[in-house]
């Protein structure tokens, strides 16, 4: 036996007894198994136990690299993925030259970098292990990784060490790596998500300070201060806010820059007017030792409102990060037949027309049309129904399909550009970038807002000059009717009121990813529903169960338990529930009919499982009427169950596709089940719109449609194949346990699942607009009064203080009232 | 109480929140802060085995610095015979 670098020294990690439990966990990856079925190695008094041959390898690997102790701690109770043994396949393909052009780059110093996510990452500990191992290999110069995104940078030199072997040291630890494009996206997502960390941090410190110093100001304005003290004060916050308006607020001018250049005026606009002009009067009222400085509400406006935008700025980086993983995990090579002799080809090099061929488990990169062979196929990724498709000569096969069970042979009949999977990716990609954004009502008012109040402050300085005559006066009142006018009540008018609406959806399970979503959604006249799923669970239960003589729940369980197939599952699912604590019995001869059934023996006797046209092949005649998916199991060639399953719709579908329809919302359903089971569903919870049978691109271009004709729609779906509808749509709903893409590309999350959720949101965005719309109205209404005030000369500090902090107060409290909302109890 | 105390005291508090400042914002542009979860795991983690894997990456850089700069010596000299 191999000798294992860890010894007495790890007191941390205690195993399990053997005398008191059947199950023990593996030593490596820490999952939990019967005992029996475990591989035993006995060393220096202890017993280690491994669920398969590839933790055992990584267990004695790190132990002789005397990385073991250290890891195994770092790990506690983390479990990971049972480590694979097939290390070396594929990896020639990593020094092929059409994969270094596409994915290493070499740097000034002649060294090659490449940008890798690593699988299999599950806390920090592999984070750690997978470092140190790279750290170790010779020729390899940097290595780092991200743990929130499990992407990595490897930099090394191409003279000393080929990249085949650096993924080979990280397969060998039980990993996997595989390349991705760090495209411009990326790096701009980066680079704009520090600069906006940096921004801020300067903002935030330079608020913090104004702050502590205004209080001393505040105080003295009341107490009294000599004007020497004031002077130090003004001069010092004056030093702190410079910072802040310029670097920190330098967006701001560049929107509002940009603004000015195609003639719209925005709230950029409004912040770097209203920013600046209270900045230059504080800085006239320093020096001339007249009147008051607002150096602090220059700062806390930049700095409100530059948080705020950064939040934005986080969730567009996330959506591009799922991208990459998606983009990442498909192959780059297929294997071809050309003349008989098999070769790998770079994808980009496949011509209309090649043979390719695929192996089970193989996702198809290229669309074609199968020429030999056949098995089933997984097409999840594109229609959302998990239930395999089964297909032979002469059938189309799409890329982003994953050949289940079988050898195929197929045609090209499109190279990879023209393929439905590339297209996705990019379809996805450009949609991310270009939502269409609704513009947001406060923008719109503010716009006008700002162009007036601009007017009125130059209208009461010429006033003032020309009937006054005295330069002085007229500038100062001139600029305090843009003071006064310009921030609280109108600033806080929206974001006051999502802020409350966001809390109380959180509460009820609905995430909001940004606040504005609540305004547009308030706005949606249209709701498209995916039906797998999101309408539906997504996965068969058993609606009905037949039982005969014969019938052992526990030979069921163990040959549906062979299968990954969505029926055995439901299956499975069925037999825990109603049966306690079967038995496990092991079944020999297993074998799996592709997309029919299962076969297997049992002490002679031979067991079948699956559906009619299986049973009719063996001629046995059974009932094959139904509108749903059927099940039979037998026993000697004698029916002993016959089950009907079929996709459940989820509670409360009905009540909540009624109650969004009496809002007066249309709603339509996309699916890309075929026509008969997607009008079945559409009938039983009462939608009339049923769209059958899209592609992921036609539904998107169905939304695109309705948002031609100026509608905004709302988009609810759960999986790969309605991310890029998602993207496209106005509001993207996602339920909560959908795919990461669908969620990533999300304004709104659905943690419960509940259809119902899409009801509240919908009331609770109502609610919360008509809240803003209140305050909004209120804040011009103050204004209505202040500014002429203002222009008539009226304003000093201690009104503008007053009515300031007022009108604030008037707005919160009304935002507050969105918390009374009441839904109707279903 | 005179100006010049009020002064020195605001300065000097300025300065040394300044100072940090500046050492935050060039974490942040030297990636420092890039991984949250990294972050927070290095102060769990770090020790002198850490600190010494750091500095035998620091080493290999050099070296392999030092190499290229022969080879690229060798490279110059190089005269082809004639």
């Amino acid at each position: 036996m191999k000798t294992v670098g860890r010894g007495e020294d790890t007191p941390t990690y205690q195993y399990p007894k053997e005398s008191c439990l059947a199950e023990v966990s593996c030593t490596h990856c820490n999952l939990v198994f019967d005992e029996s079925v475990m591989i035993k190695e006995y060393h220096d008094s202890q017993t280690l136990y491994f669920c398969c041959k590839g933790c055992q390898g990584v267990y004695h690997l790190l132990g002789d690299e005397g990385l073991g102790t250290s890891f195994y701690d770092k790990l506690g109770d983390t479990t990971l993925q049972p480590a694979s043994q097939n290390i070396s396949s594929d990896l020639e393909k990593f020094d092929l030259e059409g994969f270094q052009n596409k994915y290493i780059k070499s740097n000034e110093d002649g060294l090659n970098e490449i940008n890798l996510i690593i699988e299999g990452i599950h806390c920090s500990a592999c984070v750690w292990l997978n470092e140190k191992v790279l750290h170790k290999t010779d020729g390899v110069i940097e290595a780092s990784i991200n743990y929130t995104n499990n992407k990595a940078k490897v930099v090394w030199d191409p003279d000393e060490v080929k990249l085949s072997h650096i993924i080979e040291t990280v397969r060998s630890i039980g990993y996997n790596a595989y390349p991705y494009d760090p495209s411009l996206q990326e790096e701009r997502a980066n680079k704009s998500k520090k600069e906006y960390y940096s921004r801020i941090l300067v903002a935030v410190f330079g608020t913090m300070n104004i702050m502590w110093i205004a209080i001393a100001h505040y105080a003295g304005y009341f107490t009294g201060m000599q004007q020497n003290f004031k002077d130090i004060l003004n001069v010092a916050e004056f030093i702190l806010a410079t910072p802040v308006l310029f670097y920190s607020g330098w967006i701001f001018f560049r929107g509002a820059y940009f603004g000015f250049k195609n003639h719209i005026v925005n709230m950029d606009t409004l912040v770097a007017s209203g920013a600046l002009s209270a900045y230059i009067y504080s800085i006239y009222a320093m020096t001339t030792q007249r009147g008051e400085v607002y150096f602090d509400s220059v700062v806390m406006i930049i700095t409100f409102v530059l948080v705020g935008k950064y939040l934005e700025v986080l969730s567009k980086k996330h959506a591009v990060d799922t991208l990459d993983s998606i983009m990442g995990s498909t192959p780059t090579e297929v294997t071809t037949l050309k003349e008989g002799i098999k070769s790998l080809v770079s994808i980009e090099n496949i011509q209309i027309g090649d043979l390719i061929e695929l192996k089970p488990g193989e996702k198809v990169v290229i669309d074609g049309v199968v020429s030999t062979g056949q098995g089933s196929f997984d097409e999840s990724s594109l229609t959302g129904e998990n239930e395999p498709v089964y297909k032979q000569e002469g059938a189309a096969i799409l890329s982003g399909s994953i050949c289940l069970d079988s050898v195929i042979h197929y045609n090209a009949s499109k190279d990879v550009s023209g393929s439905l999977l590339t297209s996705i990716v990019s379809l996805l990609e450009e949609s991310i970038t270009k939502k269409p954004h609704i513009e947001q009502l406060a923008n719109k008012i503010s716009g006008y807002f700002s162009n007036i109040i601009l007017l009125i402050s130059l209208l009461t300085f010429t006033g003032w000059y020309v009937f006054n005559g005295n330069f002085e006066t007229a500038l100062i009142v001139g600029i305090s009717v843009i003071v006064i006018a310009c921030p609280c009540a109108l600033g806080l008018a929206t974001p006051m009121a999502t802020l409350v609406g966001i809390s109380i959806a959180a509460k009820r399970g609905i995430l909001f990813k940004e606040a504005t979503f609540l305004e547009t959604m308030a706005k949606s006249k249209v709701l498209a529903v995916d039906k797998t799923g999101t309408i539906t669970e997504g996965k068969p239960s058993v609606v009905h169960a037949e039982l005969y003589d014969d019938f052992d729940p526990a030979l069921l369980l163990a040959l549906v338990s062979t299968s990954n197939h969505p029926i055995s599952k439901g299956l499975e699912n069925y037999l825990k529930q109603e049966y306690d604590s079967l038995a496990t019995i092991e079944l020999e001869n297993i074998k799996s009919i592709e997309a029919k059934g299962i076969e297997a023996a049992f002490k002679g006797k031979k067991l079948l499982g699956g559906n009619a046209s299986l049973l009719q092949e063996r001629g046995i005649t059974v009932d094959a009427t139904s509108e749903n998916s059927l099940f039979f199991f037998t026993l000697e060639e004698k029916v002993v169950a016959r089950f009907e399953l079929t996709d459940t719709i989820r509670e409360g579908a009905k009540e909540a596709i009624a109650n969004i329809q009496s809002l007066g919302i249309k709603v339509l359903m996309l699916t890309g089940d075929h026509e008969q089971s997607a009008q079945k569903v559409a009938k039983e919870v009462g939608i009339t719109e049923v769209h059958a049978k899209l592609l992921p691109q036609e539904k998107s271009a169905l939304i695109k449609n309705f948002q031609d004709k100026g509608q905004i729609v709302v988009m609810v779906g759960d999986g790969i194949n309605d991310a890029i509808a998602l993207a496209q749509s106005n509001i993207a709903i996602a339920m909560g346990q959908g795919a990461d893409v669908a969620i990533s590309v999300s304004d709104v999350v659905l943690l419960d699942e509940k259809p119902g959720s899409i009801f509240e949101a919908y009331k609770l965005s109502r609610r919360t607009f008509s809240a803003v719309k209140e305050n909004l109205s209120f804040s011009l209404l103050y204004n209505v009064i202040a500014v002429p005030l203002a222009v008539a000369g009226f304003v000093n500090p201690l009104v503008a203080a007053l009515s300031m902090s007022l009108s604030s107060l008037v707005v919160v409290g009304n935002s507050m009232r969105i918390k009374m909302i009441k839904f109707k109890e279903s | 109480m005179s100006e010049n105390i009020v002064i020195l005291m605001i300065g000097v508090s300025t300065f040394l929140g300044a100072l940090g400042l500046i050492a935050l914002l060039w974490g942040v542009k030297t990636g420092q802060f890039d991984d949250q979860s990294k972050f927070i795991d290095a102060a769990r983690f770090d020790g002198v085995e850490e600190l010494r894997d750091a500095a035998m990456m620091e080493s290999k850089k050099k070296e392999q610095k030092e190499k290229r700069e022969k080879r690229k010596e060798k490279e110059k000299s190089y005269s082809p015979p004639d």
